[in-house]
């Protein structure tokens, strides 16, 4: 008997213990409101989680804004204003009509299993985006490398097949990660690069844990955790963030709510730019939108403004093209298709389409419900009647519409960056959008110089515009909600990364 | 004893408050959807962005939501799904339920077993994820809302209507019945029936209520009717963001989820007041 009840006792003191441990370790974003400056992580809240760790194979841009500029590094990395800044080259050289790139490597840089980084590594990673190894959509922006040629251990040539301005702004992104060739086993898993932070946990679909390297080569973050935390919605972000579970809430996605954070001062705002297109999307290759006219008749019939103000609350930039204005080609192409429903109607009836019934699948996520219902409204007063479809977002959506084409109208944040080309100048891709004509402008502005390019891709975007390849509705605004005393936090997304390096308190 | 049986007469003949409530309740629902059909102030579904999130109003009686849609009109409209869904699922669980319980109740044995334990099986599944499981494999719709409430409330109507056959077997005239030799469907129809249809009816007004409940709760997961047809629990789950800043938004569908369900309780209480024996002779 007597015994029995030394178990419970037992037991109750290890509930207790194991409780206050939890308790411990969930603290590290809690209680902003002391101002203590001993906190040595942040915890970030975001919502639309990564289905794994490899960006390699799987589309979608949590992977790449979760590990970019973290834990992987590129040869280069796109900065705050867009521009291309040196990371693990410490410079470079152009050479052979500007199709040869020597970069000069970084010394003592390592991979976080201890690896060390030199030039057969950039080789190995560079091949590998071109072999099979990678079936992400994005890795035709290495097509144009020729070869990789190593130097010595610190220099690495590469060549490419014509003059390429996309390409160097291109390494600082995704396809220019840098992978150790004996830690790709199981990238869907394990995350293995040069960055300032190594995961320290992955708790599927709830967070993601960085630990601070102590063995980087640069400069380390101020803080010893950084923690990636996934919700379901909006709501509940900034609830976490008014009970103190997270600090900052990134790429906020309930414009609505922030009304009450912008006047507390126990908070702080930031109304950032971010290179995400709301891109609603019309199957090219497939009945009633592989007509132009009836595609048109889309972007006549929806008033983009009305769509920002009701979906987004008047947060959202728009440009009436898919190139979001940090892009050196940006330009206002509002003008292109103003809102004009009857001008609309009258392109239906001459493609033989009135009272036209299509599907509108949906991904679930906030901003792509909150545009669903408006876009839908505005079709039904030209006469196209849309059904929605929900899709459950990203492993549905991606499944079917992304990869098996199929669907007939979708909405989508597109966030890679410089996509206009990945987007619409492949066939292949879910767009379906017809090539043909911007083929051969894309690839004579990619090889000119600097402003034969931007002249030459401005011309690309009319095409397409001109052609209503798709409808882009807004760019997406990266509004951040975070704890007053939280520094460091990248206010533009201009990349799919989501740097955390900065990141400190006050 | 003979003045109390015409106090008990009178009584019966006399309509309980509740019941008054609730019919009332109830009648302001179906007019709301009858209305619909024939008149709403505005498209409930056409957006007018320029106006959007007013408060009541002249010209918007429950004011805007977030797009510049009529709440009232929505509120109209949804009253006609939230019918249509109680409707079927009821009618579902009626045809089903109601035979299943008196086949059990007549037979006893094993049809018996394998019916009641058919039941107990599928109330121990809750409606909601039966309704999740068919949104998963047939996408969500009105229509799988509705097939998943009315599966979910078979076993209520079985279990009344086997109670209640029970009850009418052990009575004499089926004993009279039965010696004559009459056929057990003639039996049902004639005598059985008969006698458990009040119970049936307040087993109806009770599962209309909770089928209310449940289609509201599955738009508000986003599993019942797809946007945009205006349903009273999606108006409620749109509401949310904006509850710090437009409450009036969540009150008014709200409001109406609590008087259709309110309606169709007290009315299945009022109803149960009039049919059931029992509690006749108490009162």
């Amino acid at each position: 008997m007597s015994a029995k009840k030394n178990h419970v006792r037992l037991a109750a003191v290890v509930m207790a213990g194991s409780l206050a441990l939890t308790a411990c370790s969930a603290g590290s974003g809690g209680g902003s409101a002391d101002g203590t400056a001993s906190k040595t992580g942040v915890t970030l809240a975001l919502t639309g989680e990564p289905v794994n760790l490899d960006f390699t194979t799987t589309a979608g841009a949590a992977i790449p804004q979760a590990l970019m500029s973290n834990v992987y590094e590129g040869l280069v990395e796109i900065d705050q204003d867009g521009e291309i800044q040196p990371l693990l080259a410490e410079s470079w050289e152009l050479s052979n009509g500007n199709k040869t790139y020597t970069f000069k490597l970084r010394e003592g840089a390592t991979f976080s299993n201890g690896e060390a980084f030199t030039a057969d590594d950039v080789k190995f990673s560079i091949e590998r985006v071109k072999s099979d190894a990678w079936i992400s959509s994005l890795k035709k922006k290495m097509d144009v490398v020729d070869s990789v040629k190593v130097n010595s251990d610190t220099e690495v040539a590469i060549t490419l097949k014509k003059p390429s301005n996309a390409w160097l702004f291109d390494m600082g992104t995704l396809v220019g990660a840098i992978f150790d060739p004996s830690g790709v086993d199981d990238l869907a898993n394990k995350a293995i690069g040069t960055g300032p932070y190594a995961i320290d946990a992955w708790n599927r679909g709830q967070s993601i844990e960085f630990a601070t390297r102590d063995d980087y080569w640069g400069e380390k973050p101020a803080i010893q955790t950084a923690t990636l935390r996934y919700f379901a919605d909006a709501v509940a972000t900034t609830n976490a963030l008014q009970s103190g579970d997270v600090d900052v809430v990134y790429n906020m996605q309930s414009p609505e709510l922030l009304s009450s954070f912008e006047s507390d001062p126990k908070y702080q705002v930031l109304d950032g730019t971010s290179n995400g297109e709301i891109i609603l999307s019309m199957n090219n290759k497939k009945a009633p939108f592989d007509d132009k006219r009836v595609r048109q008749a889309v972007m006549y019939a929806i008033d983009r403004q009305a769509v920002i103000d009701t979906a987004w609350n008047g947060y959202g930039t728009k440009v009436g093209g898919p190139v979001p204005t940090t892009d050196p080609y940006y330009e206002d192409l509002n003008d292109v298709y103003p809102y004009d429903p009857a001008k609309a109607k009258s392109l239906l009836k001459d493609a033989g389409a009135e009272n036209l019934n299509i599907t509108f699948t949906v991904p679930t996520r906030p901003y792509a419900t909150a545009v669903s219902e408006i876009v839908v409204s505005q079709l039904a007063e030209v006469g196209i009647n849309a059904k929605i479809e929900s899709s459950e977002f990203p492993a549905v959506w991606l499944d079917e519409v992304f990869t098996k084409h199929d669907y007939q109208m979708s909405v989508v944040l597109a966030v890679e960056s410089r996509d206009v080309l990945s987007m619409f100048n492949n066939p292949d891709y879910y767009l379906g959008y017809d090539n043909s004509k911007i083929k051969d402008l894309a690839a004579s502005a990619d090889a000119a110089d600097e402003a034969g390019y931007v002249e030459g891709m401005k011309k690309v975007v009319r095409t397409i515009v001109d052609d209503a390849a798709a409808d882009t509705l807004f760019i997406f605004p990266n509004i951040v909600v975070a704890d007053a005393n939280v520094t460091g936090i990248p206010a533009n997304s201009v990349t799919e990364a989501l740097d955390l390096t900065n990141l400190g308190w006050k | 004893m003979a003045e109390e049986q015409v106090l008990s007469a009178k009584n019966r003949r006399k309509a309980s408050p509740t019941l008054i409530v609730g019919a009332i309740l109830v009648a302001a629902v179906v007019l709301a959807a009858l209305l619909s059909f024939i008149w709403t102030p505005y498209n409930p579904v056409q957006a007018f962005p320029a106006d959007r999130l007013q408060g009541s109003s002249a010209a918007h009686l429950m004011g805007t939501d977030r797009y510049g849609r009529d709440v009232f009109s929505g509120i109209l409209y949804g009253a006609r799904i939230t019918l249509l869904v109680g409707l079927v699922a009821v009618g579902i669980a009626l045809l089903i339920g109601t035979p299943l319980g008196i086949l059990a109740g007549m037979r006893r044995g094993i049809t018996e077993e394998v019916t009641m334990r058919g039941a107990d099986i599928l109330l121990a599944f809750p409606a909601l994820l039966v309704a999740i499981m068919f949104g998963a494999v047939f996408g969500a719709s009105t229509l799988t809302a509705m097939l998943a409430i009315g599966i979910g409330s078979i076993p209520g109507f079985a279990r009344v209507a086997r109670s209640g056959t029970l009850q009418v077997m052990s009575t004499e005239y089926i004993m009279a019945a039965r010696a004559s030799s009459q056929s057990s469907w003639r039996i049902a129809r004639r005598h059985v029936m008969p006698n458990i249809i009040g119970m049936v009816v307040v087993q109806c007004s009770v599962s209309f209520a909770i089928a209310v409940l449940a289609e509201a709760a599955l738009s508000f997961l986003g599993l019942g009717t797809p946007p945009p047809v205006p349903s009273w629990g999606r108006m409620l789950q749109e509401s949310q963001q904006f509850l710090g800043t437009y409450p009036m938004l969540a009150v008014w569908p709200g409001s109406a989820i609590a008087i259709a369900v309110l309606g169709f309780t007290l009315l299945g209480d009022g109803l149960r007041d009039r049919f059931d024996p029992k509690l006749n002779g108490e009162r």
